[in-house]
């Protein structure tokens, strides 16, 4: 203990300024990065409400509403509305019940269930283009397996994502393939932590287990079912990978769901206007689900810290 | 636990066969496929036996395609570049900008920095579209759009609030007392960030940071809407590879192997925090 | 000199609030240089808080901290010279115990040899040089403990802050540290301020304590002071083992003075305080100002013996009263006691404590003698 003593608070003050603004300077790139975003973001709001096309250049001027007007009479719009609909609940609806359905299987912590869940998660971790890609090699009419199985199964002329009747089925079974296994992932983690007493004392008292699931851990994994159920459905009502590589929005408009439809209205009919009115609406359908979806996000983040 | 009857326990197993058959086939079959030829893939009934060939490998690495009309330029290794280094300098970009101010937002909490890391998160949720399209335009005037800068700096939409929220859960669970007692010990705000609270935190930042990695490789649209042909990644090259290739089934399923192997690998490897990155940090594995 | 610049440290009406409670409502005292103030209170008293407010690694809303008479108002916690050690020790779990100590002054000591001498003497005197090289993990909760203590010492702050550092260690090694530390504190000559929750600790290491409750300062005094005549009833009920004995009494007033009855004797309070009859107030004693007595003692009290407890040192006895109160009595072991049956106790007058029942505030006694009821 040779060390000289420093007269305390010599050298204050020097760092008082730095001390009260480093937060601050320390979050400006992610400010930045904010509002890098919010800048085109706003530029799309102003599109929305221009008369904007890239091969009439001349004709660009503000219409205010006009484009969403159009809409209400537009049978295009609500073909895209609809298909987006019927895409995130169909996707949803069945992910939710399969996701549960595996984590409710896998919820023992043995060696190979863990083994199971992580390999289960190899789809999740596949780009959905390529996804997309893969199950339209399977799905081939000239040589895809599962063509072959449908057909040797007594179904003919079975043609997957090329026939309107069967494209969105098709596109489905690829979001299902890879996206179950976010839903139960996050169910099982959910399953796994739930306190064991409640089931350890309806065991004791035989209770039905129909009952128990009922009645204890459904609604214990409410939160997480929440969760899960909103996370997916923001993603899948935006769903542009799969479709627009399994189909391009195809046969027809069988699957313009909104951004396949905004994307082909910027780029194939140079419509900026139209596409940006599209793209406020789906951000408005977004805005709301996420704001339900933060609260419970952070109710549940609060209960994991 | 329950006692279970054996019928049960049979159904179980029978469920739980099922489950894997159909997750795990889809990418045993493309495996399969990348290792035949066209011939034998066009054969009906498909075969799973066949000799196997690292012809369609050899094609895609070399990047030349032998047929017997002609030669033909494959681009598909420097889109495997691209990938790396898109992937690579996005999850870079992030953490310098994430991990401070996630730690900023952990220790610091004002009206202000809650504001930017919900606006953040929100970006999350929102259409990538809505703010692509106009970047289209914005990255003409601004000379961005055949850079990998200006992709880079996109990705952050994925990347940053990914680093963000899970770096400032980590930061949270370091006891504020450790690093009272390094500052008291006589260092900076800024030495403490560094050798205490970076440090301790290393191992949620490793895993958040390879989790953006993973998110960053595989997104499609960002690349789709802005990279110029020699600018792009793995998913926008696969789709076109496909287009142009026509009928090389063995090279396509080879392609997607490649694609796929590297997220795949670090899935495994990261597969402990998985949870805790797919859910933002809500939930923990 | 200023008188101010003999304080270690002087709080000023130190204020803070976490949305909307007040943790520290108003905190002002001083420390004389070189001697030891001990922050006593309930988890939740607001000692922590203040602990940190000192070190400056949280700001107070309003009020005045000075080091040595320097006014420490924007200072850094890394420029005001103290030395603290935390209750869960907060030792950085990445570095060796020697790079934990080092880390306190590798900043101010440039030569690497005397920062070397200087952590090696600090652990040989908190006797843990042995395990130097371990990471924090590897120790035990005591070596932990000391690495702690250790890394808060070797600086020799002028100030050494001390977070109930004895709180999270086992019952021995606390006896023991509870011996060690004041000789060990008394040697390094600083300023000291102790938290802790444990008054025996609180009357061995204290010049001063302060007893706080719910971010106020309920009474400040010597260790002797604060057990003689607690402020309140909560501070002698805090201090002292086995508890107070307490009583519900309401004083009468009769030709002699005002009196309070207990069993059949009456304790009596001089003319000169103020008129207690009929107010609610609390008696309080000692259990071990109560001893047992013959029963021709007039004025003694008749109880039975409900149970003994033999700890070591002393005996612990339950006996109910005639009335039907509980009291316990407290004794050096090894006297030869009535182990059961009818007994008869009597206590010095002037150790007794009176509070009011409501504000649980202490009510001064002089002269009080006990008689026996006619």
């Amino acid at each position: 203990m040779t060390v000289e003593n420093d007269l305390p608070g010599v050298r204050r003050r020097r760092i008082k300024v730095g001390r009260r603004v480093l937060p601050y300077i320390l979050s400006l790139p992610a400010l930045l990065v904010c509002i890098g975003i919010l800048v085109p973001f706003v530029t799309a709001a102003i599109y929305s409400l221009q008369r904007y096309r890239l091969s009439q250049p001349w004709a660009r001027k503000f219409n205010w509403g006009e484009n969403y007007l159009n809409f209400l009479s537009d049978p295009d719009f609500w073909n895209t509305l609809k298909v987006s609909l019927v895409y995130a609940g169909t996707t949803v609806t069945l992910e939710l019940m399969l996701g549960l359905g595996i984590a409710l299987l896998l919820q023992r912590r043995t060696r190979f269930n863990n083994f199971v869940s992580i390999m289960l998660l190899m789809p999740l971790m596949t780009a959905p283009v390529l996804a997309a890609l893969m199950w339209k090699l399977m799905t081939n009419s000239g040589f895809g397996i599962l063509s072959y199985l449908v057909s040797s199964v007594g179904i003919q002329d079975f043609r997957w994502a090329s026939s309107p009747d069967t494209a969105l089925l098709t596109v489905v079974l690829v979001d299902i393939w890879v996206y179950t296994p976010f839903i139960m992932i996050l169910l099982l983690a959910g399953l796994r932590s739930l306190p064991s007493q409640p089931f350890e004392a309806a065991a004791l008292d035989g209770v039905p287990r129909t009952f128990v699931f009922w009645k204890i851990t459904l609604p214990m994994l409410m939160p997480y079912i929440l969760t899960a159920t909103l996370f997916r459905l923001l993603d899948s009502i935006q769903q542009f990978d799969i479709i627009y590589a399994m189909t391009q929005g195809g046969p027809g408009d069988t699957l313009t769901v909104f951004q396949v439809e905004a994307y082909l209205n910027f780029f194939q009919s140079t419509n900026i206007g139209r596409s940006a009115a599209l793209m406020m609406i789906l951000w408005a359908i977004t805005f709301v689900l996420s704001n339900i979806f933060i609260k419970n996000w952070l109710k549940l983040r609060e209960r994991a810290n | 636990m329950l006692e279970t009857s054996p019928l049960e326990t049979f159904l179980r197993g029978v469920a739980i066969l099922l489950v894997i058959l159909f997750f795990m086939f889809p990418i045993f079959w493309i495996v399969l496929m990348s290792f035949q030829t066209n011939e034998t893939i066009l054969r009906i009934p498909p075969s799973f036996i066949f000799e196997p060939t690292f012809d369609n490998y050899r094609a895609l690495i070399t990047g030349k395609l032998e047929t017997n009309a002609a030669s033909l330029d494959i681009a598909f290794m420097r889109n495997m570049g691209n990938s790396v280094l898109l992937s690579v300098g996005a999850v870079l970009l992030a953490l310098i900008l994430g991990v401070p101010a996630a730690y900023s937002f952990a220790r610091h909490k004002t009206r202000f920095s809650e504001d930017i890391a919900f606006t953040l998160l929100s970006f999350r949720f929102a259409p990538p579209l809505l703010v692509l399209l106009p970047l289209t335009i914005y990255f003409q005037k601004l000379g961005l759009s055949d850079t990998y800068f200006g992709l880079i700096w996109v990705y952050q939409l994925i990347c940053l609030p990914l680093i963000l929220w899970i770096v400032r859960g980590y930061f949270e669970d370091i006891s504020e007392d450790v690093e009272y007692a390094y500052r008291i010990g006589g260092h900076s705000w800024f030495e403490t960030f560094r050798k205490i609270a970076v440090p301790l935190a290393g191992p949620g930042i490793a895993a958040a940071g390879l989790l953006a990695f993973i998110f960053a490789w595989n997104n499609f649209i960002f690349a789709l809407v802005l990279a110029s042909a020699d600018k792009q990644p793995v998913t926008v090259g696969a789709l076109a590879f496909v287009t142009a290739s026509g009928i090389q089934y063995g090279q396509i399923a080879a392609a997607i192997v490649l694609s796929i192997t590297p997220t795949l690998l670090l899935a495994v490897y990261a597969q402990k925090y998985l949870v805790e990155g797919l859910s933002l940090g809500a939930v923990k594995g | 000199m200023t008188e101010k610049s003999l304080k270690g440290l002087q709080l000023d009406r130190i204020v803070k609030r976490y949305k909307g409670d007040t943790v520290l409502n108003g905190i002002s005292l001083s420390v004389d240089s070189g001697s030891t103030l001990v922050l006593f209170g309930p988890s939740g008293a607001g000692k922590t808080v203040l602990l940190r407010t000192i070190a400056g690694v949280i700001e107070p809303d309003s009020g005045q901290v000075s080091i040595n008479g320097q006014d420490m108002s924007g200072v850094d916690p890394e420029d005001r010279g103290v030395g603290m050690a935390f209750q869960n020790f907060a030792l950085f779990p990445h570095m060796s115990a020697y790079k934990n100590i080092a880390s306190s002054i590798e900043v101010k000591e440039r030569s690497a040899s005397r920062l070397d001498a200087a952590v090696r003497s600090v652990a040989e005197l908190l006797k843990i040089d042995q395990v130097l090289d371990h990471a924090p993990r590897a120790l035990s909760n005591g070596q932990k403990q000391r690495t702690a203590l250790a890394r808060a010492l070797v600086g020799s702050p002028s100030l050494l802050l001390l977070d109930d550092p004895l709180r999270n260690v086992d019952a021995k090694l606390r006896f023991e540290m509870r011996i060690e530390l004041p000789a060990l504190l008394a040697q390094q000559g600083t300023t000291v301020v102790y938290v802790t929750q444990d008054y025996k600790e609180a009357m061995a290491l204290g010049d001063t304590i302060v007893v706080m409750t719910e971010g106020n300062i309920q009474q400040t005094g010597t260790p002797a002071e604060i057990y003689l005549s607690p402020a309140t009833i909560d501070i002698a009920k805090q201090f002292g083992d086995p508890v107070i004995n307490l009583f519900d009494v309401t004083p009468q007033r009769d030709n002699k003075g005002q009196y309070i009855s207990l069993s059949n004797s009456r304790i009596y309070l001089e003319n000169g305080i103020a008129d207690l009859t009929n107010g609610e107030y609390v008696l309080g004693i000692r259990p071990q100002a109560l001893r047992f007595s013959s029963a021709s003692d007039e004025e003694s009290i008749a109880a039975t013996v409900e149970a003994v407890t033999p700890l070591n040192e002393k005996t612990v006895t339950l006996l109910l009263t005639a009335g039907g109160r509980e009291l316990l009595l407290s004794r050096p072991a090894g006297l030869d006691d009535p182990e059961q049956g009818p007994v008869h106790v009597s206590f010095d007058p002037s150790a007794i404590h009176l509070f009011e029942k409501d504000s649980g505030k202490r009510v001064e006694l002089i002269n009080t003698k006990t008689e026996a009821v006619a």
